[in-house]
């Protein structure tokens, strides 16, 4: 499968979704108005990709921060993430920098609505 | 304590209204740097590009905007002085009205440098625009530049670019202060000049922005390119704390999101949703306050869902959250909105919001957050 680049802009994240390295990364920050809009070919990539879905697969966030518009989004990915998990091994890698709170609150919150492997990393602050 | 808040937002409203007639409105106090400096030049070119002026005025409005910045930027703190003194600190305004974009900005200024100012303001003010030019060639020529790199070259360039004249004031601070007003109208038809301003109004808008401690004031069309400038003059801000910074960003992006998304035009307007955004600082706290024009069948329902929101405290508010994050047919909904929920949570406090007439279909809504 083809991989999925996205370059991360003020307001949308880096988005790589590549099985030639076996790399799959959220990062930066995320406040699109359209976030409908912005994340409907990640949909469409993981949902694909949910069909034939590699071994071991590390899928990380590493957000610094997002509005309530990618929230919904965010969650959408993970549903469909889970649903990967139910094929192959797939484990879900939250990283917040240390002392942020909030990117903490929302990892945790997400991990208690899913049922799959989900680990909070704590990174340092730069 | 409930009844001194509710006040103060129907005092922001009035302060919304009193804006609400120009269709331009920006008004930044503080410490202004390169950063800030560039952002409130993107914000401003935002609304110019959508507002269908013609492009030999936006390049006027924009060289006498980078002059104004610059001059506050160079003078704003004089020796001794604090920089983080509300009365001292220094301001710019741009508003559109009068047929004109008005400019003004402000900064302190030693006393002993007024008169050879007030000399120069006056030569400059005296010369016809072919005369100007021979003088701007003769101070180039002359290269009398004084420390910090002015001589007044970017002074007759603004009286130059404005087809008007230099308007000014001075106000009384300390025996060795004053405050400088600057004021300069860019006329958008050039048949209609202006013989003199009275920037009693200005000095009066600055005295009760100075009262409530008033950071920012931006009233325009919003979109999210205006959004982005907006948060990255925060960003810019030296605020306390990381986490009040963080929270601050985090607020201003749901509430100016929801003006984006959710406000109604009320003419035709273009480029975005008309809507005010203003900052103050009070002692240990912000308040955030935006107002934008929603359509009046909505009031009701949008008014239950707030109240709602308000009456959730704790882990039933949390549960809320995660319910309304998990819903994802989009507009259909009788709940408020996640936004909502999340401006309610990371507040820690009640929302206060008001309605107010504008005409039988449209409603004004204010909001207004304090972290």
């Amino acid at each position: 499968m083809k991989p999925l680049i996205i370059e991360k802009t003020e307001e949308t994240p880096e988005i790589i979704l590549n099985p030639d390295t076996n790399t799959y990364k959220i990062s930066y920050r995320s406040l699109p108005e359209n976030a409908n809009g912005f994340y409907a070919p990640v949909f469409q990539w993981l949902e694909e990709f949910a069909q034939s879905p590699i071994e071991d697969i590390q899928f990380v966030f590493e957000l610094e921060y997002f509005n309530t518009a990618s929230a919904k989004q965010i969650a959408k990915i993970l549903l469909i993430l889970e649903k990967i998990y139910q094929k192959t091994d797939l484990e879900i890698v939250w990283r917040y920098k240390k002392e942020d709170v909030d990117m903490m609150s929302s990892g945790i919150r997400y991990s208690k609505l899913l049922d799959v492997e989900f680990s909070l990393e704590e990174v340092p602050d730069n | 304590m409930e009844g001194e808040k509710l006040e103060d937002i129907t005092y922001s409203f009035k302060l919304f209204e009193g804006m609400q007639r120009d269709n331009l409105g920006y008004i930044y106090r503080g410490l202004f740097t390169q950063n800030i400096t560039d952002n409130i030049i993107s914000l401003a070119e935002n609304n110019l590009e959508t507002s269908g002026e013609s492009s030999k005025i936006k390049k006027r409005v924009f060289s006498i905007m980078v002059e104004c910045l610059q001059n506050v930027t160079r003078h704003q703190a004089p020796k001794d002085v604090p920089v983080n003194d509300p009365e001292q600190a220094g301001i710019f305004v741009i508003q559109n009205h009068n047929q004109a974009y008005q400019i003004t900005s402000g900064n302190v200024i030693e006393k002993n440098l007024i008169p050879g100012l007030q000399g120069m303001l006056e030569q400059i003010n005296s010369l016809e625009k072919e005369e100007l030019k021979a003088y701007y060639k003769k101070i180039l020529e002359d290269g009398s530049i004084s420390d910090k790199g002015g001589a007044g070259l970017g002074l007759i360039e603004m009286a130059r670019k404005s087809g008007n004249k230099l308007f000014f004031d001075f106000k009384d601070l300390s025996s060795q202060l004053s405050y400088f007003y600057l004021h300069t109208a860019i006329s958008k038809d050039s048949e209609n000049s202006f013989d003199s301003i009275d920037l009693n109004n200005i000095k009066n808008l600055h005295e009760i922005i100075i009262q409530k401690n008033i950071m920012l004031i931006f009233n325009g069309c919003l979109n999210q390119d205006s959004l982005i400038s907006l948060l990255s003059i925060i960003e810019s801000q030296s605020i306390g704390a990381v986490e009040v910074k963080k929270k601050l960003f985090n607020i201003m992006v749901e509430m100016l999101q929801n003006i984006v998304k959710h406000g109604e035009k009320k003419d035709d307007e273009m480029g975005g949703n008309p809507g005010i955004f203003f900052l103050s600082e009070n002692e240990n706290s912000y308040t955030l306050s935006t107002g934008n024009y929603i359509a009046k069948e909505t009031v009701e329902p949008f008014s239950e869902k707030l109240d709602h929101v308000n009456s959730l405290e704790g882990d039933d508010l949390d549960m809320f959250y995660t319910k309304r994050l998990l819903n994802f047919d989009i507009d259909s909904s009788k709940e408020a909105g996640l936004g909502i929920i999340d401006l309610r949570m990371k507040s820690g406090s009640k929302l206060l919001y008001s309605f107010s007439d504008v005409n039988d279909s449209i409603s004004f809504f204010s909001l207004q957050v304090t972290i």
